[in-house]
């Protein structure tokens, strides 16, 4: 790790402030973070903890949405948000328990990992990214592994998802971390149906569009059985599994979380 | 000291007729409270006046030299001390027993990864930085780092009657080929060292398995007279293979120490445990079988390819089981070792049987399978009267018994392929057989009053020795083994065997049993009784109608040495542990899962000295088991051969969730007279062998698929029920 400066400033203003400054960057759980510094994988001269923001921290539910503030951990939402019980059992099954006392949907949502969880959830759910500066809906907010629409300096302070009639998440992990290998995340609600994937695919998040499609008219897990999996020619292929084999966990995941949200 | 015992014929089973009851029993470990509390210092744990951290910088390069060293890149960082080069560094832990420097390479690079010097600082920390940020600049040649590429060299066969003519007749053949993945050791404790100099003369605290041979690879590599050289080890973290031999840490931690004239501590991160510690080599195995279509086996090959660095005299023995479990008419085992620029290879927990046999029983189970046969049925209709290479006789031998009491303590005659839901559940078997070895220990027994201690510089790696070498004494000496004190890991005291092939009990304990019986003699003497006649019990010694306590007999101190060596037996008789491993296992056939779902291992491993270390070094083997036939994959680069799996989260054991809560072992009563005088055979390798075999054989009777390239990851699984259609 390279030495830094270190700022806790305890509003969203200040912490924006304290982010323009040069090669600046936001701490919020440090559970991606630390270890991207310990490797040297990042050496930003200026540290800007978020953690003292009251303002970032908190789950409410309020007609039909369910807000959570960009600086609540995975252990706070797993806990409050049982408006939404398909997202408080997903961010009940990230990583170990330390994670999820540490990490914070707004890191995950920020560094947009194609192999976490949360990202999932908001492309699945059709959530809003809230910002310091606007509203980004979810399904222009992923744009490729690691990379999202967020400016230089831009602080995610909220997420708010629509609570839609049926959902749920099935992940199948990575037997030693814990990460998705593959998670599918499926949602009916006012917005139609979505199908998004995680831990798949080279451009991270992603909609699987014929599955949408075809649950559309009927919502069941027989809907999925007739597609085709999607191609794995696009997909990961690491020391953890086959492209083709993610490709295949696809279909098997969609069709058993449509089993799950059907209940 | 006393002349070497060599072991040239059977001995009295005098563990047999003591009184004492503790040889045997699960008796807790007399150092379990310290470790689990946290207590038991490990190398790194021992605070050291004025030490200095050390922190080794690995090459970036495959092969080349050492062009600079820019010692100013890192002079200005605060607590940096030094940088340590010299021509004594080594580049990779010794072979185990070398007894000798291993390669000392000066400024060539061999591997990706290789030390090549080391930065001591004030704290670990500033040096690990300085390590990471000292400019070296390399100029590099052209190597190959995968076997495929290497160079190949071919060995002479190792062969009994004519295979190929018995292959070519056979009335039904299988032949196939498998891979396996390197496989590291993984110890919890990584390698570490401490080194001190008084005047000419190196104190190393360092975490090693065989002190003996230690010392004698630190004197050498260090240029010094073994006299010069101490090592301590009492508590190592586990070892599996990866410690046998004198480590790059210790003895670069020894130069700096030298040089700095402070102590030195050298602790290796995990990275660098997965680069430069000594591999379990990948291999790529060919099975052929002949057979009668009644299930004779008439025709045995198991060739294999391995790999090794240059100037590595050590091959993974894959075929070592296949060469005795079985009987033909044409036998025939070759082995190719390729030349690669990796991290070098050595001995990995069973080297051979842990790999070897994954490949040679599953190929025998398909054999069965294609015979229409009883997987056991062939196994027991095929075991040889005799050494099938050599015809000496087999010890002891109770492979048949574990076969068969396993097989109904499993209910394997019931196995049926089951369904439930998306599972498919199904049962596999497997032989185990691991070769039994007696290695030259020395070992001192003290007795005063009713109290004695054991001195010998073998080591506990986790396994038990400080258990076991307790239970040995107490029961010759009738003590309670509260009573007995054990040192061990001093290279000061008499020089065993140390902790490798499952044969530290059998050796270092046999070392320890001479002493206690020599001590016996001299209590005999002074009760006035033949040591026949003497009975030691609870500290109270009886014979020639007298009963006296220790504590009045022996007022000044008893002392006995031992040396045990192997002997004529090991020439007219053929010694293995033999088991058989059985395992459930359910795949789910849309995610290509594999869950354990229970295993047995039934063994019979000579005399049980300790029911519950024992049984602990079983399960931990039959652990590994999964975790070569499951998850255990070390990964290089194809371009430059640099480890790219280098921790535990992209090199997974297998952990509490992929082992079954039901694991269960049973010893078969067994005394191995030919093997040493306390009858015992190696246990903790035993445990492996084919157990990995049993999981993947499972597999294929719940699937009715083969998987040929291990492990049986879940994308293998699919793509093989998805082949199958
Ligand atoms: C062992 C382990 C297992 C894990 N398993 C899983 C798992 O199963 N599923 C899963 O989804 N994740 C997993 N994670 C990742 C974990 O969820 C992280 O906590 C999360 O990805 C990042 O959140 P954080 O609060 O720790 O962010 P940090 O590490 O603090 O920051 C991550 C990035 O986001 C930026 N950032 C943080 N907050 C904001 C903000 N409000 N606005 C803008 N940018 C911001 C930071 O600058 C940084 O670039 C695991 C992590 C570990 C260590």
């Amino acid at each position: 790790m390279y030495s830094f400066d270190f700022a806790r400033p305890t509003s969203v203003a200040d912490a924006v402030a304290a982010l323009g400054q040069e090669d600046a960057q936001a701490l919020s759980g440090g559970q991606t973070l630390i270890p991207t510094l310990k490797q040297r994988l990042a050496s930003p001269s200026v540290l800007v903890s978020l953690s003292a923001i009251a303002d970032l921290k908190g789950v409410s539910a309020e007609g039909g949405t369910l807000s959570i503030g960009a600086g609540t951990t995975h252990a706070t939402v797993a806990a409050e948000a049982g408006a939404y019980p398909a997202l408080a059992e997903l961010a009940g099954q990230i990583g170990d328990p330390a994670v999820r006392n540490r990490g914070t949907i707004g890191g995950s949502i920020a560094n947009n990992d194609p192999s976490a969880c949360y990202p999932a959830a908001a492309l699945g759910s059709g959530a809003t990214i809230v910002t310091n500066s606007r509203e980004i809906a979810a399904d222009d907010y992923f744009q490729g592994m690691f990379t999202t629409a967020l400016e230089e300096g831009e602080i995610i302070t909220a997420v708010r998802f629509p609570i839609p009639e049926k959902a749920a998440y099935i992940k199948f992990q990575q037997p030693a971390s814990r990460f998705a290998l593959v998670g599918v995340y499926v949602s009916k609600g006012a917005g139609g149906v979505r199908v998004a994937v995680t831990g798949a695919s080279n451009d991270g998040v992603f909609r699987w569009s014929e599955a949408e499609a075809a649950l559309a008219g009927d919502f069941s897990a027989g809907a999925v059985e007739g597609l085709a999996a999607p191609s794995g020619a696009d997909m990961i292929s690491d020391l953890h599994g086959s492209g083709d084999y993610r490709a295949h966990l696809v279909k098997v995941l969609t069709k058993r979380a449509v089993a799950k949200a059907n209940g | 000291m006393k002349d070497t015992f060599t072991m040239d014929c059977p001995q009295p089973r005098l563990l047999d007729e003591t009184h004492q009851g503790v040889i045997g029993t699960g008796m807790d470990r007399p150092d379990g409270p310290q470790k689990v509390s946290g207590t038991a210092p490990y190398t790194a744990d021992n605070p050291t006046e004025g030490v200095a951290h050390g922190a080794l910088v690995r090459a970036t390069v495959t092969r080349g030299r050492v062009a600079g060293i820019d010692r100013a890149s890192i002079a200005n960082l605060p607590g940096v001390i030094d940088v340590i080069t010299d021509p004594r560094m080594t580049r990779n832990p010794a072979q185990g027993m070398a007894g000798e420097a291993p390669v000392q390479p000066g400024d060539a690079v061999h591997y990706h990864g290789q030390p090549i010097a080391l930065v001591v600082a004030e704290t670990f920390e500033a040096a690990r930085d300085a390590a990471q940020r000292l400019k070296v600049t390399y100029t590099t040649e052209n190597a190959a780092v995968t076997p495929e590429n290497g160079e190949h060299e071919v060995g002479e066969p190792d062969a009994a009657g004519d295979f190929q003519r018995a292959f070519d007749s056979a009335e039904v053949q299988l032949d196939r080929e498998y891979t396996t993945p390197s496989q590291v050791s993984a110890a919890m404790e990584p390698h570490a060292a401490i080194a001190e100099w008084k005047g000419n003369e190196v104190t190393l605290r360092a975490a090693q398995q065989m002190v003996r041979f230690n010392k004698a690879e630190l004197a050498d590599t260090l240029g010094i007279d073994e006299s010069q050289v101490r090592i301590l080890s009492p508590f190592v973290g586990g070892g599996f293979g990866s410690k046998l031999g004198l480590g790059p840490e210790a003895a670069a931690a020894c130069i700096a120490s030298q040089k700095l004239g402070r102590p030195v501590r050298v602790v290796m991160p995990r990275q660098t445990v997965f680069d430069c510690v000594l591999r379990r080599s990948e291999t790529k195995q060919r099975v052929r079988l002949g057979a009668t279509k009644d299930g004779r086996l008439t025709a045995i090959s198991h060739d294999d390819q391995v790999s090794n660095l240059d100037g590595e005299g050590f091959a993974e023995p894959t075929s070592q089981a296949s060469q005795f479990l079985y009987g033909a008419d044409g036998l025939s085992f070759t082995q190719t070792v390729a030349r690669i620029a990796a991290t070098p290879a050595g001995s990995v927990r069973a080297p051979g049987e842990a790999v070897g046999m994954l490949a040679f029983e599953s190929a025998v189970d398909e054999l069965a399978q294609e015979l229409g046969m009883d997987p056991l049925e062939l196994r027991l209709k095929n075991i040889p009267a005799t050494h099938p290479l050599d015809g000496r006789p087999y010890s002891v031998r109770r492979l048949a018994d574990c076969l068969t009491g396993g097989a109904e303590r499993f209910g394997w005659k019931d196995r049926a392929v089951k369904r439930e839901g998306d599972w498919l559940v199904g049962m596999g078997m497997a032989s185990a057989a691991r070769s039994n070895m007696l290695v030259k220990s020395a070992a001192r027994v003290r007795l005063t009053g009713d109290r004695a201690v054991v001195e010998t510089d073998m080591t506990d790696i986790g396994t038990g020795t400080y258990a076991i070498l307790a239970q040995i004494t107490a029961e010759m000496l009738g003590l309670p083994p509260a009573q007995v004190e054990v040192r061990l890991g001093d290279s000061d005291l008499p020089g065993a065997s140390g902790s490798g092939g499952s044969f530290g009990a059998n050796s270092a304990g046999s070392a320890t049993f001479l002493a206690a019986k020599d001590l016996r003699g001299q209590i005999a003497e002074r009760l006035g009784c033949a040591v026949d006649d003497l009975t030691l019990q609870d500290g109270r010694a009886r014979g020639a109608n007298r009963e006296v306590a220790l504590s009045e007999l022996v007022e000044a101190e008893l002392t006995a040495e031992a040396t045990i060596e192997a002997g004529e037996t090991a020439e007219t008789h053929f010694s293995s542990g033999f088991g058989a491993h059985f395992a459930e296992v359910a795949v789910n056939e849309w995610t290509g899962e594999v869950r354990v779902r229970r295993m047995l291992g039934v063994m019979a491993m000579g005399r049980i000295l300790n029911e519950k270390t024992a049984r602990s070094q079983a399960i931990g083997g039959m652990v590994w088991g999964i975790g070569g036939a499951l998850t255990e994959e070390m990964v290089n680069d194809s371009r430059d051969g640099h480890v790219v799996t280098r921790d535990l989260a992209n090199y997974h054991v297998a952990a509490h969730a992929d082992v079954p809560r039901d694991m269960q072992v049973v010893f078969l009563e067994e005394r191995d007279d030919w093997a040493n005088p306390i009858q015992t055979k190696g246990i903790g390798e035993l445990g492996i062998s084919g157990a990995g075999a049993a999981v993947l054989n499972a597999i294929a009777h719940a699937t009715g698929v083969r998987i040929y390239d291990f492990p049986a990851t879940p994308d293998k699984v699919i793509a093989a029920l998805e082949a199958k259609g």
